[in-house]
Formats: C-alpha cells, sequence, structure tokens
C-alpha cells in the first residue's frame, strides 16, 4: 500500500497538483482553516457530501454546494474523492448530477479529500464499479469524473498554461 | 501549388519535436505495440459490430433519458440541431471541440438560421475570432503566435492586450466562461460512445467540456458512429493510449463519462455521413479505426512544412485525406491525396495501425480509375512503363541524348526555363553512358567463369535508377559480394512496377511487375540495392500478381545491407582495409529501408565499420528528403524544402560523407548538394562498402 500511496503522490505531483498528507480529518480541518484565512477565502463552495455531515460541514458552514446562477469568480471548492488511481495520480468521483461535477471544475482552487485506503494502482481496478455506477437509471443521472492535476492548455505556440477553464489549483489532502 | 510559411513551419518543427520527447517518456515502461495492437483490435471488433453496438448504445442512452438521434448526412445533422435549437429557445450554444460539427459546416449553418454556435476550446474559441478554420485537430490554433493572438484579441474588445500567455488565458477564461452561463444549449463531441450503458466518454484538458455539458440547459451530443465501443473497459483501452499518443499525456486532465441528461433534456445524434458505405469497403474501413489522435501529424514531414491549412479539406493529413475521400468525395481529395509523400513514417505513431500510406496509394487509384490523374502520368504509367519494349526505347533515348544534356560532372544541364522549378533545388543526373547490366557482365562475366566463389550464387537486381543512372551502385554491391566469396549473379534491369503502383496505376504495375518474374532467373537471395524496389518485390508485387513465381521472388528478396550485416560482419572485418581513410559519416534514414524494411540499423552497421571515423547522426536523421517518386514532381515546392532542411542537417554534422540505401535519395541529397555547393560527399552504403575493403 505504501508504494500505491508513494506512486499516486509522485504521478499527482507530476500532474501539477500539490499534496498535503494528514493522519487524520481534524488535521485537514485546521489546515483548511489556515489556508483560507491566510488566502482571504471567505467563500466557496462544498459537495453536498461533505456538507450532510461531519468536521467540514462544521468548519465551513458559509460555503454553498450549488454554485449561484451566473457565477463568474468562485475562489474554492471542497470536494472529496472516491478513489486515487496511482498510475496516473488521477482523483475518481461517482458523480450524481451537475452541482457536484461545477464545483471540481468553477472555482480558482480545488481541494480534494482522499482517503489513502482508497487509492487502487490503476483505472482498470475500478472498471467495473464505473461500469455499475453509469448503468443505473433515473434522475440525476448518473456520471463519472476523472481528474488529474489541474485544468490546461497548449493552445497559444503549444506552451502549457494552468487554469483555463477549470482550476489553476488542485490541492489534495491526503487523509 | 502550396504556400510554405516559415515562421508556421517553425512552430510546427518545433512542436513535433517536443511532441516525440514528451511521448517517448510517458510510453516508457509500457510496450506501445501491445497498446495499439490492443486497441486496433479493439476498433476492429466495434466496427464488425457496429449496428448492433450503435443499437445497444441508443437503447441504453434512452433508458437513462437521453433522446437518440440517426443523421444520414452533415445536412441532416444541422436540420436536427437547428429543430432542437428552436424547439428550446436556443439562441445561443456553446460547444466544446468538435471535429464532427467541422465535418457538417454546423456553425456557418446555424448562423445562417439566426443561432450563435460559440466554440469554448481555447484554441477553437481563437480560431473562431478569427474567422479561420482549425488547421490541427488537437491544437486548432496552432499556426497562430502570440502576437498574433493578442492583436486579435485587442481589435475583439477594444483595449491593449499584452502578448504575454497567461495573460491571453486569464481574458479568454473571463470571456469564455460568460458565453457559457449565458448560453441555452451546450454541444459536445464523444471520444467514446459506450453501448452498455449509453454513456458517452469526453476527454478534455481546459475542462470547458465540462461547463458545457453541465451549464446550459440542454445538452446536444454530435458524435460518428465508429466511435461507439462495448464496454466502459474497452474505452479504457482506449484512454490508455490516446491522451499518450496525442498530447505525450499519462491522461489529460479531465476525462468525464457521461450517462443520460442532467437538468435539462440531452440529445445524442449519430452521424453517418458516408461512413457506412467506408465500413463495407474491405480496404477502406481499416481508417475507421482512427482515434483522431494527430499522432500521424505530429509526426508528418509535409504537415510540418505547409501546415493544416493547406493540408487539409476538413480533416488534416493523410488521414484526413481519407476521410475527405469518403464524406466529401474523390475529387475534393485529388489534391490532397498527391500531397501524402508516402513516408510511411506515421505508421509508427499511429495508434490503432492505419496503413495510412497504403491506403493513399489505394486512393491514388480509385482517383485514377475515375479519370482523375493526369496526362503525363497516365502516358508515363499506362504507356511507357507498362510496356518493358517501350521503356527499354525511352531509356536508350535518353542515353542517346547524353552528349546533348550532360555535363562533365555527370549531372544533367539545366532544364528549360518553364521547368526549372522541377532542377532548381538540385542538379539532375544525367543518363549514364552505359546501363548497369552492361557494366556488370564486362566486370563480372568474365571473372566468374574463372573463379570458383565458394559461398555460393547471389542474384543482383539494381531497379530502374541503378540500372540507367547510377550503375556505380550496383557494381559497388556486386563487388563486396564477389569480395565475401559470392557468386554475384545479374537480375534483369527491367522495372518492378513500383513507380506505377505508387501512383495508383495498378494494372501498368501488374504488367511491368508480370514482365519481370517472368524473365528473371533467381540464384540465391535476391539483392536489391534500392528499398523501394524491395517494398515491391517482396510485398506489394506479390499481392497484385499473386502467383506461386512471385511469392518465391518475394521470399528470396534481401535488401544488400541487411545481407551482409547479418551474414558476413567478421569476413567483412578481415577485408576491411587498414588504408582506408578516416572519414567521418553521417547516415540518412531512407523512409522505406527504415519505415517498412526495418533495415536502418543493418545499414549503420556497415557505415560505421567502413567510415573509420565512425558515424556522427545528423538532426531529423529519418525525415524524407523530398524525392519520393512522383512527389517530387507533383510539390516541388515542398520537395525543395524537405531537401533544404536535410541539406542543412547533414551540413551541421561536420561529416565527410552521408551515406544511404536509396538511390532515389541519392539523386536528391547528391543533387541538391550539388546546387548548394556542399563538400559533403553523398554516397550509397555499398559504395562507401566496396571503397573500404580490400
Amino acid at each position: 500500500m505504501t508504494a500505491l500511496i508513494d506512486q499516486f503522490i509522485e504521478r499527482a505531483v507530476l500532474s501539477g497538483a500539490e499534496i498535503e498528507p494528514f493522519s487524520n480529518v481534524q488535521e485537514a480541518v485546521d489546515f483548511l482553516k489556515t489556508f483560507f484565512r491566510e488566502n482571504k477565502i471567505e467563500k466557496g463552495l462544498i459537495s453536498s457530501g461533505l456538507k450532510a455531515a461531519g468536521p467540514f460541514a462544521e468548519a465551513f458552514p458559509h460555503f454553498e454546494t450549488r454554485p449561484a446562477p451566473a457565477s463568474l469568480w468562485i475562489e474554492a471548492g471542497l470536494v472529496a474523492a472516491d478513489h486515487g488511481v496511482a498510475e496516473t495520480g488521477t482523483l475518481v468521483h461517482f458523480d450524481l448530477g451537475d452541482d457536484e461535477k461545477n464545483i471540481w471544475t468553477l472555482p480558482e482552487i480545488c481541494l480534494c479529500l482522499l482517503e489513502k485506503a482508497k487509492i487502487v494502482p490503476d483505472l482498470e481496478a475500478i472498471a467495473p464499479r464505473i461500469a455499475g455506477h453509469l448503468s443505473r437509471t433515473g434522475l440525476p443521472s448518473p456520471q463519472v469524473s476523472l481528474v488529474t492535476g489541474p485544468s490546461r492548455t497548449a493552445d497559444i505556440e503549444c506552451q502549457l498554461t494552468i487554469g483555463v477553464h477549470g482550476p489553476s489549483r488542485l490541492i489534495i489532502l491526503l487523509i | 501549388m502550396k504556400k510554405i510559411d516559415p515562421a508556421l513551419k517553425k512552430i510546427l518543427q518545433d512542436f513535433s519535436k517536443s511532441y516525440r520527447a514528451k511521448r517517448r517518456i510517458v510510453l516508457e515502461g509500457y510496450d506501445f505495440e501491445d497498446l495499439r495492437t490492443a486497441l486496433a483490435d479493439l476498433k476492429d471488433r466495434s466496427l464488425d459490430q457496429n449496428a448492433e453496438l450503435l443499437d445497444r448504445f441508443a437503447d441504453r442512452a434512452r433508458a437513462h433519458g437521453g433522446i437518440v438521434l440517426r443523421a444520414r448526412d452533415g445536412g441532416e445533422a444541422n436540420d436536427m440541431v437547428l429543430k432542437i435549437c428552436r424547439d428550446h429557445g436556443v439562441r445561443t450554444m456553446v460547444k466544446s471541440k468538435s471535429m464532427v460539427s467541422e465535418e457538417t459546416g454546423l456553425n456557418g449553418f446555424l448562423s445562417g438560421h439566426g443561432i450563435e454556435a460559440r466554440e469554448t476550446d481555447l484554441g477553437e474559441w481563437i480560431v473562431q475570432l478569427a474567422a479561420e478554420r482549425p488547421t490541427h485537430m488537437v491544437l486548432p490554433a496552432i499556426h497562430l503566435t502570440r502576437r498574433d493572438v493578442a492583436a486579435l484579441f485587442a481589435a475583439k474588445f477594444g483595449r491593449p492586450v499584452p502578448d504575454d500567455i497567461p495573460a491571453l488565458v486569464r481574458l479568454a477564461r473571463r470571456e469564455i466562461r460568460k458565453e457559457i452561463f449565458a448560453a441555452q444549449a451546450g454541444m459536445s463531441g464523444a471520444n467514446a460512445l459506450i453501448a452498455e450503458n449509453g454513456a458517452i466518454m469526453l476527454v478534455t484538458n481546459e475542462g470547458n467540456g465540462r461547463l458545457v455539458t453541465s451549464i446550459p440547459p440542454v445538452h446536444i451530443v454530435l458524435a460518428s458512429l465508429e466511435k461507439v465501443m462495448p464496454t466502459v473497459a474497452d474505452a479504457l483501452t482506449l484512454l490508455r493510449l490516446l491522451p499518450r499518443n496525442a498530447t505525450g499525456q499519462t491522461i489529460t486532465s479531465y476525462v468525464s463519462f457521461i450517462a443520460g441528461p442532467h437538468r435539462g433534456p440531452q440529445y445524442i445524434i449519430l452521424l453517418d455521413n458516408h461512413r457506412s458505405e467506408m465500413l463495407a469497403d474491405p480496404r477502406f474501413r481499416e481508417a475507421l479505426r482512427c482515434v483522431k489522435c494527430s499522432a500521424c501529424l505530429n509526426v508528418c514531414p509535409v504537415y510540418q512544412i505547409i501546415g493544416g491549412e493547406e493540408y487539409s479539406h476538413i480533416y488534416m493529413g493523410g488521414i484526413g485525406t481519407l476521410f475527405t475521400a469518403w464524406i466529401h468525395g474523390l475529387k475534393a481529395s485529388q489534391d490532397l491525396a498527391k500531397v501524402c509523400l508516402r513516408c510511411h513514417r506515421c505508421e509508427d505513431y499511429c495508434a490503432t495501425k492505419i496503413p495510412i500510406a497504403d491506403l493513399i496509394t489505394a486512393l491514388a487509384g480509385r482517383i485514377r480509375d475515375r479519370g482523375g490523374a493526369p496526362l503525363w502520368k497516365r502516358f508515363a504509367f499506362d504507356g511507357v512503363m507498362a510496356s518493358p519494349r517501350l521503356q527499354r526505347t525511352a531509356f536508350k533515348a535518353a542515353r542517346s541524348a547524353r552528349k546533348i544534356i550532360a555535363k562533365k560532372d555527370g549531372f544533367s544541364r539545366k532544364l528549360p526555363v518553364w521547368m526549372k522549378k522541377y532542377d532548381r533545388f538540385r542538379a539532375l543526373p544525367a543518363p549514364a553512358a552505359t546501363t548497369f547490366s552492361k557494366l556488370f557482365k564486362a566486370e563480372f562475366g568474365a571473372e566468374r567463369a574463372a573463379a570458383k566463389p565458394a559461398k555460393g550464387p547471389v542474384t543482383i537486381f539494381g531497379g530502374c535508377l541503378v540500372e540507367h543512372f547510377y550503375p556505380e551502385i550496383g557494381l559497388a554491391a556486386a563487388r563486396v559480394l564477389s569480395k565475401l566469396g559470392y557468386d554475384a549473379r545479374l537480375a534483369p534491369g527491367m522495372c518492378c512496377g513500383f513507380p506505377p503502383s505508387n501512383a495508383g496505376f495498378e494494372k501498368a504495375a501488374g504488367e511491368a511487375f508480370a514482365a519481370l518474374v517472368k524473365k528473371i532467373k533467381i540464384a540465391g537471395p535476391l539483392i536489391t540495392v534500392c528499398p523501394t524496389c524491395t517494398t515491391m518485390l517482396a510485398k506489394r508485387g506479390a499481392e497484385i500478381a499473386g502467383s506461386e513465381k512471385a511469392k518465391d521472388l518475394a521470399a528470396r528478396v534481401v535488401p544488400f545491407s541487411r545481407f551482409v550485416a547479418e551474414n558476413e560482419m567478421d569476413s567483412l572485418a578481415r577485408l576491411l582495409t587498414k588504408e582506408r581513410p578516416a572519414l567521418l559519416a553521417t547516415y540518412h534514414d531512407s523512409c522505406h529501408h527504415k519505415n517498412l524494411l526495418k533495415a536502418e540499423r543493418a545499414s549503420r552497421t556497415l557505415v560505421e565499420a567502413a567510415a573509420r571515423s565512425g558515424i556522427r547522426e545528423m538532426d531529423e536523421r529519418d525525415a524524407c528528403c523530398g524525392f519520393a517518386g512522383t512527389f517530387c514532381v507533383d510539390n516541388p515546392e515542398i520537395s525543395a524544402e524537405l531537401l533544404a532542411d536535410k541539406l542543412a542537417a547533414i551540413e551541421r554534422t561536420g561529416a565527410d560523407i552521408v551515406a544511404m540505401d536509396c538511390p532515389g535519395c541519392l539523386l536528391q541529397i547528391r543533387g541538391g548538394g550539388r546546387r548548394k555547393g556542399s563538400t559533403v560527399r553523398a554516397a550509397h552504403t555499398a559504395e562507401l562498402l566496396d571503397e573500404a575493403m580490400e
């Protein structure tokens, strides 16, 4: 498992993500409080799963689960991944509905919780779970997101530039 | 005539180098052949079951609440989009990148009906602002510099804009996000349609695909029918290779699987547009394996020189030419087909093993069959090359004219002004005074009768260029083999049929090849000194003729360099003269020798042994020199550019000699060096070896 975690960290950093390791949830909450204070972030979005219960909801009650209409500027989004993929440093999220998906995409900074125990070697290891999730019927429609590093483009002179439509920073809180 | 923009050429060549470096890194630890074989097999299986998989996909997508529509052609697809827009009061639709919508001309169509289609992929957004077309499938604005983009933004938004890329991207982010929030519909393509659950897979880096498919209330998917595959696991097989091969990334920033509508309706339009006909064609269905990774463009020597605006109808490059022929008609593909070098470089990179060059040759055949070939090709191939008698007469006439056209240095006098585009960049050789066959008989006929070679017979096939222009290459090969103890014998000095075959004149090629097969007597292996002839003798000829004798001939063919390197290195080491000069060599990879015969290592082994100071590799050693048979006649301006790059790369090595295995490359490089006044000698590997032996 340690090797998988090390590989995940190495690949995620190579993709441009930042890694913050913690030994428990409270440490992550404390980090976030400091991070938001230092970066003068007062408002942001939080996934409905994190909002529903637990220390994140208590610590950040002013974070909304849905973006306001035509939100051109959202500073931060707080989400949780269902899996990490060691081979590519990818975060996997089984979405239900677009609000959830947009919290990963709209903010300038995306902060994502990931439990070390949920890291798998490669995407093939969770292919049946992805297929199963996408076979669910009923609303909201199922979606699966694979997110690896921040948003990027090389459309001008083939030069890598970060943060074109999605977040310019992806910070993974590894618990 | 194709336009060449030096600034664009530099961007594309630099991009190609950085792409290949990144790709090499992300494929470390993986077997590319295994990955692409798996993907090609998957695509073939999916194409075999295409109709069934599409039905299953449609059923499952409908079970999620999606509305699935089938469009026969681009016009029908556009009408469907228009109706959806009207039904939902859509005034503005935002789009993530979709080459299929470029294929149908959707933006212009909607604009004509009062609906604005706005691109959101940064590159697409830029080219739309500039009122241009994408010139690359993955990097649509690759032809524009940061200064072009800054000037464009300044003009569009009415304020000064610095030519700083991050600042340009931030401006685009703000403006595009406003457009996404204001739009009533979002359109995406699909990298895969997954039959088992009716989901689409979208592979993006910027994140616009995620916003376009989730912010506007209506989601429209426009995808072509070959994108369907059976399962999620299959889509992951695609995902394992697509980003690695497309952009040199292990995976893109975002991959989204979407099954069903979100807050509003989801429409999925499955476009045929002649793909069913392509699928039914046993030869051309292979092109439908394409996953639009653009790797072929990224390594195409011609694309790097003229760019996608010149080398496209809608889809770019060689693969684009094939799609153009089926989607937009043979006529639209006619000029594009002539631009392909048939160098086969792209095939080493293709994610699904599509034989692009061979398919272009087959396309040239269809163009020829429909009367699309020019008069000179019909005369040369259907007339002269198809008949051994006329071939002999033509070359004899050329030899007779030698006194008039040849200069002392062996090159021809300059062509008249109206033909100067063909020899301005390279001096053309004069026909040899005596053919290879005659010289061979004079030198080896008596010798063979006198000596008793220990190692048995070998038969040497020279090919047209060696027979009539460069007999010294054939003689050098014969001498080397003779010194190594073989009984060198001669194959007839006839055309193998490759030139007409490559130009799409299959019947003429078959006749030329059949005449050779009828006359040839092979003793021992059939040794060749021209890789292009080799591919004809070893593969294409047997495919055309299909006779047992042709198959037997094919089985005996061995390129000269491979034969010597694999069998005679010990003997060669003993026979190399110690007095040979301390030459530094560089080696040019001839396209067919490297990309089809995979014999370049053998040649390097020989050159390394013969040149006492070894080999110093040139930049882009496997880039085409620009000869490529009729290519240099059809496209002299591109041929000149490729040659200029090759000569500059050779000069930079500081080598005394540039070796190669193809007489065609020798014609081009030696002639180019002559025009440029280069002191680097161009020689065939056989010549170099002969000179270095006792």
